[in-house]
């Protein structure tokens, strides 16, 4: 393999792994948005209650399970 | 990114720039517009929060309202990383 299509085969690599990443990134940040609506309902105070915590940490679960759903049922439609 | 688009076996030293400036200029780019976005969503969700009823300038219990908001976002993003990707309960 000559030097110029091993670099670029290393940079697509790369962008790859960014593109992952940024991907990660976003999902992180959408389901914070959405799960603060839903658990954070009163004034942020000085720390989480356990409540709101767990509350966080299930919404974002429960988003995902709620998207393999969502992708299922659309499966079946075809 | 024209370095880029041109054929890449010209791949010279004096090409306009290198592999590993063209991927600290990505991760910088990306990291601030992340940054840009993080700050916007903040800035909704803590004036949602603290600011209910604009008055003629900012009270103090408003901005520590805001302190607050900041610092639990914060903490809410890193609670909802850490639940996607520790172990499922």
């Amino acid at each position: 393999m000559d030097p110029s299509q091993l670099q670029s085969n290393e940079l697509a690599q790369f962008i790859a792994q960014e593109k992952e990443r940024a991907m990660v990134n976003e999902m992180v940040a959408k389901l914070t948005n959405v799960c603060w609506d839903k658990c954070i309902t009163g004034t942020p105070g000085s720390k989480f209650s356990s409540s709101e915590s767990s509350c966080l940490s299930n919404c974002a679960r429960r988003y995902m399970d709620m998207s393999i759903i969502i992708v299922k049922r659309f499966q079946n439609m075809q | 990114m024209d370095a880029f688009s041109s054929s890449p076996s010209s791949g010279s030293p004096s090409q306009q720039f290198s592999s590993s400036d063209f991927k600290d200029q990505l991760k910088t780019q990306l990291a601030q517009a992340y940054a840009e976005e993080f700050l916007e969503t903040i800035r909704v969700k803590c004036f949602d929060k603290c600011i209910t009823k604009p008055g003629s300038s900012l009270g103090g219990s408003e901005s520590s309202c805001i302190s607050r908001c900041v610092d639990r976002y914060i903490e809410a993003t890193g609670i909802v990383s850490k639940s996607l990707f520790s172990a499922q309960q």
